[in-house]
């Protein structure tokens, strides 16, 4: 899991800059086991870490890796050489809590085990298109994208609003649900889903229902009216235009 | 009688003088200065602006200027707007309208920005302040049509309602209809975000006839296009407009009429809106294009050849906003014909799409660095990015002050040498010396962290996601950049270290946001023990954190300074490390 979130936490900053070797950053997989639009990371071949800065002028458009890359020649401050409480900087001081040592954190153990096992969590806890938050398009500005015709080749179409969400009255196609007994509210994309099957499925991961307690579940929503109805009862069609928010609740009986 | 030294002056001319500074900060500066003239400046203070609506309480802010007219408060931190921060977290407006319903009857101008408003406030808003004459409800939720209805009924002297990117609830109702047939006073009405149900169009021609201030007129997307003409021909002097669909079918009657109400708006300058937009029918907003200064394209689906040919014919542009679809020939048309464009946003047409679907790489960017010699402001979304293309751009346009560049897979090296792309975004802060905002991407080392801190001294917000290798990355950040004010992290291997040791420096700040990192618990407990002035939350939907070892990562840390202490109105997925929360588990 770890390997293939390419999160590895790298090891602790002992070595200089220029031997950093990027290739065990991390090796990049393709998500596709999660059944999401994940992006795929491809793997990647890096050289050295590139040049220091004062060597842009130098350069032209492709930059060199090998000669002025490592080696004595090299500007670049070693971890060692960073002057870290400078008194000619001008910044604040700092308050320090822990104080800045450039040495590894003897008493940590390797967190990475515990980092994947949160931070996967985090990641694919989404509402179904890859990495939450990223890219930082805002909710709104994703749905127009879906509406808009592969290609756009044709533009002289009436709006494109008969996708399953025409007609709801709410600009967004996120819905909030509710699972009973649990405090928090989630959101959903309505508009990647296209059934009650596929509703049902989400649902089902996204609150961590396994395949066996399904059974004792229903879903319910609010429509318009503010009235309560079990979703299966109606139409698809007619549960997307109608419907406000989703509560999953304990079927009794 | 008290002689009055030669060195003070009588109250009303501090006074007087204080009217002259308008902005918060000097002000500010002004307050400090001595005891009198906090006193004076204090009563004579009539603007203010709370950029985190938890740095400070209601109380505080009245107890201190008992006479403010306008007041601009914010609430969710900025990731909330890429639902990073879960539903409930906070934000709500509510106890400040209460508070100050009483304190500030003369209250005129009301800015809220994500925050959670309900119809509750929004009736007490119009209940309490019947001068009011701004209402900007910017990316908010929470309150629907009926909350709307209360403002437009009450609110006689509401010149501006601004709407934008808010989420309304809509339930049956026009609310428009509740504008009064006497009200004429409306001069800025943006309801672009707005649900089908919520407006009735006869309502809303009524309003645009009867109020011949107006200026501004976004509308919703539901507002077909053939009702456009009409609206225009009621409000030719618009200098702002925003369609709804730009679709239908043409019709040479619709076309013309099109065109003919948008020629007679001579004063027009900024358009928007475009949705679904087909090319038939932008021609008719040619007789506009060479005056237009701001042109908002983001949700037209509208290609090249249409595209670049409408942009080729608006030589005075400032600001342009527009999809992926304009594309690098597009831009290169963009950079020869728009000298004075200041502000440039290129947003993805396909942001989950694995491949491009369209043909716009950093060549673009750099033609528009090239040849607009004006450009400061540059929000670009693409999928390949170099280094030297980073540092041509900088060398072009030293006079940035808002750089975000998003590469749409969030760890890309440069395409050409598979290198990190830390010299390209050094050489952005090394020659934009005045940058204040920046957003990264792509493969990044701790080696743009340096160059930022070592660089970026007017830096005021900083947006990270998947860079750095270490702690020293943030340290560089922490230590480095004197101006930074916010600092939001998503996905980066930064731990305790640099946290622990620049504490002070985020007494500084308004506030850090750190998910998906590696900030053990335990240090957010010793943060928030030793600085009473910072609140550390803690958010985690999985469970309290003390069900976790010390040494577990947060999984979503936000940490802001406050002089109200630790809020009250916290969700259960959020805690806060104040002492009592320390002592409690030990």
């Amino acid at each position: 899991m770890e390997l293939q979130l390419g999160l590895a936490l790298p090891p602790p900053p002992l070595i200089p800059i220029e031997t950093f070797d990027l290739n065990s950053y991390g090796n990049y997989e393709t998500r596709e086991a999660l059944g999401t639009n994940a992006l795929s990371w491809p793997l990647l071949k890096l050289g050295p870490a590139d040049n220091d800065i004062n060597n842009i002028h130098h350069h032209n458009s492709s930059s060199s890796s090998s000669s002025s890359g490592g080696g004595a020649g090299c500007k670049k401050r070693s971890f060692d050489e960073a002057p870290v409480f400078d008194e000619k900087r001008n910044v604040p001081k700092t308050l320090h809590l822990l104080l800045w040592t450039n040495q590894p954190n003897d008493e940590d153990d390797d967190p990475s085990n515990v980092l994947h096992e949160n931070s996967s969590s985090a990641i694919f806890k989404n509402d179904g298109e890859g990495l939450v938050g990223w890219p930082p398009v805002k909710t709104w500005r994703k749905k127009v994208h879906h509406q808009i015709p592969n290609g756009g080749a044709e533009n002289n179409r009436l709006p494109a609003v008969e996708n399953g969400i025409g007609g709801r009255a709410s600009k967004s196609t996120y819905v909030k649900v509710k699972m009973e007994g649990v405090p928090i509210a989630r959101k959903i994309d309505l508009s990647v889903h296209h059934s009650f099957e596929g509703l049902t499925n989400t649902l089902m991961r996204m609150f961590g229902i396994s395949d066996g307690n399904r059974k004792s579940f229903k879903l319910t929503y609010q429509d318009r009216e503010g009235d309560w109805l079990l979703a299966e009862d109606v139409p698809w069609r007619t549960f997307i235009r109608s419907l406000k928010c989703l509560k999953l609740i304990r079927s009794r009986g | 009688m008290q002689k009055k030294t030669a060195y003070s002056f009588p109250d009303e001319i501090l006074e007087h003088v204080f009217s002259f500074i308008q902005s918060g900060k000097d002000r500010n500066a002004a307050s400090v200065v001595c005891k009198s003239w906090y006193e004076i400046e204090r009563w004579c203070r009539r603007k203010i602006f709370v950029g985190n609506c938890y740095a400070v309480s209601p109380t505080m802010v009245i107890r201190r200027f008992p006479d403010i007219r306008s007041i601009e408060l914010k609430g969710k931190p900025h990731f909330a707007d890429f639902n990073l921060v879960p539903d409930g977290w906070g934000g709500y407006v509510l106890p400040w309208i209460s508070e100050m319903a009483g304190a500030y009857p003369w209250l005129e101008e009301i800015r809220l920005k994500r925050m959670v408003v309900t119809d509750e406030s929004l009736e007490l808003v119009a209940k309490s302040f019947t001068n009011l004459q701004v209402l900007v409800l910017f990316s908010c939720e929470g309150f629907s049509t009926d909350g709307l209805a209360a403002i437009a009924a009450s609110c006689k002297n509401l010149r501006e309602l601004d709407l934008r990117d808010s989420e309304v609830d809509d339930l049956s109702g026009h609310w428009l209809n509740h504008f009064p047939d006497t009200y004429t006073s409306l001069v800025s009405l943006n309801i672009s975000c707005l649900g089908s149900d919520d407006v009735s169009f006869s309502a809303l021609e009524r309003l645009v006839g009867r109020c011949p201030n107006l200026r501004r007129l976004l509308l919703n997307r539901e507002v077909p296009l053939d009702k456009i003409a009409n609206l225009l021909s009621r409000a030719p002097q618009l200098i702002e407009f925003g369609t709804g669909t730009y679709a239908a079918e043409l019709r040479s009657d619709v076309y013309s009429n099109l065109a003919e109400a948008f020629c007679n708006c001579k004063e027009l300058k900024c358009l928007s809106g475009f949705w679904d937009a087909v090319p038939a029918y932008l021609p008719v907003i040619y007789s506009v294009c060479s005056r237009l200064t701001s042109l908002n394209l983001s949700y037209a689906p509208i290609q090249n050849p249409d595209l670049t040919k409408l942009v080729s014919q608006c030589p005075s542009l400032q600001r342009m906003l527009v999809l992926d679809y304009i594309e690098d020939s597009g831009l290169e048309v963009l950079a020869s014909s728009c000298k004075d464009l200041q502000e440039l946003r290129v947003f993805p047409s396909d942001p989950f799409g694995e491949e491009p679907n369209v043909s716009l790489t950093e060549k673009g960017l750099v033609a528009v660095s090239s040849g607009c010699p004006k450009l400061q402001s540059v929000l670009y979304f693409c999928r390949q990015m170099s280094n030297a293309a980073l540092v041509t751009i900088a060398q072009n346009c030293p006079n940035f002050t808002r750089f975000r560049l998003c590469l749409l897979d969030p760890k890309i090296a440069d395409y050409r040498t598979l290198q990190p792309l830390d010299v390209g975004f050094g050489a952005i802060v090394e020659h934009c010396k005045d940058l204040r905002r920046l957003s990264l991407s792509g493969l990044l080392t701790d080696r743009v962290f340096e160059y930022i801190g070592m660089h970026a001294k007017k830096l005021e917000m900083l947006s990270v996601a998947f860079a750095g290798e270490s702690d020293l990355a943030l340290h560089h950040v922490l230590s480095g950049c004197e101006s930074l004010r916010k600092l939001e992290i998503m996905n980066c291997p930064f731990g305790d270290k640099a946290l622990l040791a620049n504490a002070a420096k985020l007494e500084t700040m308004r506030s850090l946001w750190m998910s998906s990192c590696s900030v053990s618990l335990g240090a957010c407990k010793m943060l928030g023990q030793k600085m009473p002035r910072l609140n550390i939350e803690v958010m985690d939907e999985k469970g309290p954190p003390d069900s976790r070892a010390e040494s577990d990562p947060v999984d979503k840390l936000y940490i802001y300074r406050s002089v109200a202490g630790p809020r009250f109105d916290m969700p259960p997925f959020v805690w806060t490390m104040d002492e009592d929360f320390a002592s409690e588990l030990s």
